[in-house]
Formats: structure tokens, C-alpha cells, sequence
């Protein structure tokens, strides 16, 4: 063989054996740093500032939990949503922790664990404009104006439940509810329990037409990246144990049934 | 006073019916708009939830600390402060290489405004975040900076840098957006050196200068005279851009605004005070460069 073929092999071989032994190693890289990063975004309840400024929220107390599991400190790293998933490919942090929703076309490009909560989307309705409305039929009409948080779940359901509807995008889930708010909407969608929450901020002007029924069941999961096998196994068996020793749904209760449990913590006084 | 300066303004002082009438038109708008904006919007406004973000009482050391919103301001002009040094060496030397004679520099310059002028910031910071600094920056050994070492958890580095586990994401930030604003600065001072006449370079060179003391003594004071109008401007959109470099996870003062904003969920509030506080920021950077500018044209008899 000449010179080329030789060096052109062994560069392929180095290559290739490098990149196995790179891929597999979080477990390891996490206790040997002795920090678990992980990537986040607030959305009241999963995760917020209180008025210190620390974070709280239900996907604080589950990363606390699986670092001190683990036997490592936790950092939060506070990501914008849209770049979220790049940031872990880029290894910025080693798991996002954000109450994902499990979906097909995310899981092509990273993994996700067993589900450690099952959100839903609510729709919460303008007494100005839908009053009396409370079945489906009544929102799927072309009369009607849905908005939703554009890029994410609540746009898919908007568009799939309500087919005949005019679906309004925002950038924003508060910007979507002053729509409705102020009445330009008929309703709007988003993870509960957000529009509880906003309904019981304005009684007179917003309603659950659905009371606190979710109009789908999502799957929330933690995301990991591709290759690592050993890590994922850890991390879903950590969701399952805690599944079954009920902690995870006592401290999902705690956040989301009503705020009055940690309201205090972010109001100033 | 040469034949390059316009004639002077006659600026009056008086004000006329003209200008009363403008005025009443002014706050007859105002008030229209205000009026017309509680009325549409249903908005239950409570600004003693976002004043709490801006200073909390530490009941550990007894006094006002700074909250989420100051923090992340101090990070703005950090980050403001430490691209505006990068920026402008980049830029002075880049425009300095666009108007030399060696073909290399100019096509090396050239290429770089080019190039990153003809992208939207946003695009920019993406492709240098996600794809550059994390392939170069793990290989400098920066991602593995001891944050608990002597150096890196000192007060002087986190006065200087700010958190010293988010460092490598903010010399990240640092660079493309001095990167960014380095093309525009390049361009402006492209035109600062060559508006100078070409009769001070030659009259220099014939009294025996060298070309660096030529551009060190003659040609770039009198350039930056005439510059310093765009670069106050440039400067200040770089303040604005730093907004962008929220989407890298920095703490900087617009991502801590959306923070808060969804926690307290009083979007008007936190939006309207971040809005006057980049506007403070903004305003003293373009102060400071009226002042330059008085001080270079008092030079100029």
C-alpha cells in the first residue's frame, strides 16, 4: 500500500475508536467533575425566580434531587427555549431537565427518558366572547379565534382539535392570554396548569370552559444525547423509583394543584 | 475655520405660536394614546413586584443588595464595555488593512466585513456559538476553567467577568459580538482614514515621517475627529445587540427580563422599566461621546 492509503487508514481508525470511547461517558464525566449541569427555561410552575432570585420551582426540586441521588452538586444553566436542545448537543450542559414533552421529530435528535410528568394543555376562555361555550363543537367554528404559543405543543393541539378555527400565534403564553384578556380571542391554549392559574388572576373576564380537564396528555421526559445508553438507563430507573415511591407525584401536587403553597416565595413583599 | 466646515446655524431661541401649537399637538397625542391603551387593555398594573427585582433587602448583611434585573445589567455593561475594546481593536486594525497597499490585507479585511455584514446578528451568534466556540473553546482548555481555583473565584474576576461557571459562555458572547460590531467599526474607520486629504500624507511623508508615524501623528487624529459621529452610533448598537446575546444563555439584562417577566407574569411592568434602564445605559454612552466631540472640535479653532 503507499504512503497515503497507510496514513489515510490509520487516521480512519484513530477516528473511529476515539469517537466510541467519547460517546458513552456522562455517568463518569458528572461524578468526576462532581457537578451535574443541567439545562433549563422558566415556565411557572417548572421552573422560576423566586424574589431573591434563586430559582424554584418543580424542576428544581427533581434536579436537586436526582444530583443528590447521584451523590454531585447541581448547576442549572438557564437556556432560551429555541435553543435549547442545540445548547445540550453542544454539551453546555449534560441533561435539560424543562418539562420536554416527548415528541417524534425531537426524539431524532436527542434521547428521552421514561415520562416523570404528564402535563396536558387547558384552554381557558373570554367570558366577553365564548360565555356558555363548553363543548368542543362549540370553539370549532370558523368564527372562532384561538390563540397559542407558537413552536410548541399548545399550536400543534390548537390546530388539531379545533381544525375550522382561526388559530392566532404569539411569541409569548402571556402574550397569547392578553389576547384573550382583552378579548380578541375566544380562548386561548397552554400547558396547564397556566391558564388555571390566569383564570383565577382575572375571574371576571376569563373561564375554564373545560373546568380543569386537560384536552390532551403529554409526556415529559428528560433529554439526553444521543449515544449514551448508560445514562439514560440511570436516569429513567431514577423516574421510575420515584414514580413508585410517590415522591414525584407529592412534589408535582405541591407545584401545580394551587399556588398557594409557594405564592409567598415570589411575590416581594 | 477651512473650507470643510458648513456655515453656522442661526438657532433661535424664542418660541413662537408655532412652537405652542407643536407642543399641544405633541401632548394632545399623548394623552390620546394613553387613554386609548387603559382603555382596550385590560391590564391590572402592579409595579411593586418587578421594583422588587431590581434591589432586595439581604437580611443577612442588613442592606439593599442588588436583585435579578441590577445583576443582569451590570452583565449587560460588562459584556457592553469588554465586545467595545475587542470591537474597536478589530476594527482599527481591520480598517487600517483596507486601506493599505498589500493586496493580502485588503482581501483578508475585505472578506471579513463582508461576510458578517451581510448576515442578520442573530444567524451570526447561532453559527459562532453552536459550531465554533463549542469545537475551539473545549480545545483552549477554557470550558475547563477551575471555577473554585484561587484566580477564578476572586472578587476582581467576578467584578471583571461575572460568574466564573458561565465564563466560557461569556467570552462566547464577548467575541462574536465584537466580532459583529468589528465589521461596522472597520468600514467607519476605513472612511475616517481615507476622507483625510491626500495632501497631509504626502506633505508628511515629504518632511521625512515614517507611514506609522504618519498615521499615528497625522492621519488618525484627524480621522477620528470626523468619525466620531457613526462610532458613537455603532457603539450604541452594540449595547442594543447585546440583547441578543440572551440567546446563549448569558445573564444579561433582557433574558433576566424575561425571567421575571413570566414569574411575576406583569409583562408591561418588567418590560417597560428594562426598556428605560437600556435607555439610561444607552443615553449616558451617547453623552459621553458628545462630550468627546466637543472636545475634538475645540481643537479645531
Amino acid at each position: 500500500m503507499t504512503i497515503s492509503k497507510i496514513f489515510k487508514t490509520l487516521t480512519l481508525a484513530t477516528l473511529l475508536t476515539l469517537s466510541g470511547n467519547a460517546a458513552a461517558d456522562l455517568l463518569t464525566d458528572i461524578q468526576k467533575r462532581g457537578v451535574m449541569k443541567v439545562g433549563m427555561a422558566t415556565f411557572v410552575p417548572w421552573a422560576m425566580r423566586d424574589k431573591d432570585g434563586d430559582l424554584i420551582g418543580f424542576e428544581i426540586d427533581v434536579a436537586t434531587k436526582v444530583a443528590e441521588d447521584m451523590g454531585v452538586k447541581v448547576q442549572f444553566v438557564p437556556t432560551a427555549w429555541s435553543g435549547i436542545i442545540p445548547a445540550l448537543i453542544a454539551k453546555k450542559f449534560d441533561v435539560i431537565i424543562g418539562g420536554m414533552s416527548i415528541t417524534p421529530q425531537r426524539n431524532l435528535t436527542v434521547n428521552f427518558t421514561e415520562p416523570y410528568a404528564h402535563s396536558g394543555q387547558q384552554m381557558a376562555a373570554s367570558s366577553k366572547l365564548a360565555s356558555g361555550f363548553d363543548s368542543m363543537d362549540d370553539f370549532n367554528k370558523s368564527s372562532v379565534t384561538i390563540a397559542c404559543r407558537r413552536g410548541a405543543t399548545p399550536c400543534k393541539a390548537a390546530q388539531k382539535l379545533f381544525p375550522k378555527a382561526t388559530v392566532l400565534r404569539f411569541d409569548d403564553d402571556a402574550q397569547a392570554f392578553q389576547e384573550v384578556v382583552n378579548g380578541n380571542a375566544h380562548g386561548m391554549i397552554s400547558s396547564a396548569p397556566k391558564p388555571r392559574f390566569w383564570s383565577e388572576a382575572h375571574p371576571g373576564k376569563v373561564f375554564l370552559p373545560f373546568g380543569s380537564k386537560n384536552l390532551t396528555r403529554g409526556d415529559e421526559a428528560f433529554a439526553l444525547r444521543k449515544g449514551d445508553h448508560d445514562a439514560l438507563n440511570f436516569f429513567s430507573n431514577w423516574i421510575t423509583i420515584n414514580t413508585s415511591n410517590g415522591w414525584l407525584d407529592e412534589t408535582h401536587a405541591y407545584w401545580f394543584q394551587d399556588q398557594s403553597a409557594w405564592k409567598d416565595m415570589v411575590a416581594p413583599k | 475655520m477651512n473650507r470643510n466646515t458648513p456655515p453656522p446655524l442661526e438657532i433661535k431661541k424664542r418660541l413662537t405660536i408655532v412652537d405652542f401649537l407643536l407642543y399641544g399637538a405633541v401632548a394632545l397625542f399623548i394623552f390620546y394614546a394613553v387613554y386609548r391603551v387603559n382603555d382596550v387593555l385590560v391590564y391590572h398594573w402592579n409595579w411593586s413586584k418587578v421594583l422588587g427585582f431590581l434591589v432586595k433587602f439581604d437580611d443577612e448583611s442588613e442592606a439593599w443588595v442588588s436583585n435579578l434585573l441590577l445583576q443582569g445589567l451590570w452583565t449587560t455593561l460588562r459584556l457592553a464595555l469588554w465586545a467595545t475594546v475587542l470591537a474597536t481593536v478589530f476594527g482599527v486594525v481591520m480598517g487600517y488593512w483596507r486601506t493599505c497597499k498589500n493586496l493580502t490585507l485588503r482581501i483578508i479585511s475585505r472578506t471579513y466585513v463582508e461576510l458578517i455584514r451581510n448576515m442578520p446578528p442573530v444567524v451570526f451568534i447561532f453559527i459562532f456559538y453552536f459550531f465554533v466556540s463549542s469545537q475551539i473553546f473545549p480545545a483552549l482548555g477554557i470550558e475547563d476553567i477551575d471555577s473554585e481555583g484561587a484566580f477564578a473565584s476572586s472578587a476582581m474576576f467576578h467584578f471583571m467577568f461575572g460568574d466564573p461557571q458561565l465564563f466560557s459562555n461569556f467570552l462566547a458572547g464577548m467575541i462574536c459580538l465584537a466580532l459583529f460590531e468589528g465589521a461596522y467599526i472597520t468600514e467607519i474607520v476605513r472612511a475616517g482614514i481615507q476622507s483625510t486629504e491626500k495632501g497631509q500624507w504626502e506633505a508628511a511623508r515629504a518632511i521625512g515621517l515614517s507611514p506609522f508615524n504618519v498615521l499615528r501623528d497625522i492621519v488618525i487624529p484627524q480621522a477620528v475627529r470626523k468619525i466620531l459621529p457613526p462610532l458613537a452610533g455603532q457603539f450604541i448598537t452594540l449595547i442594543k445587540d447585546s440583547a441578543i446575546i440572551s440567546l446563549i444563555s448569558i445573564q444579561e439584562l433582557t433574558f433576566v427580563a424575561t425571567e421575571v417577566a413570566a414569574t411575576t407574569t406583569r409583562v408591561f411592568e418588567t418590560w417597560i422599566l428594562v426598556g428605560f434602564m437600556y435607555f439610561i445605559l444607552c443615553y449616558s454612552f451617547a453623552l459621553l461621546f458628545a462630550h468627546l466631540e466637543r472636545r475634538a472640535k475645540r481643537s479645531q479653532r
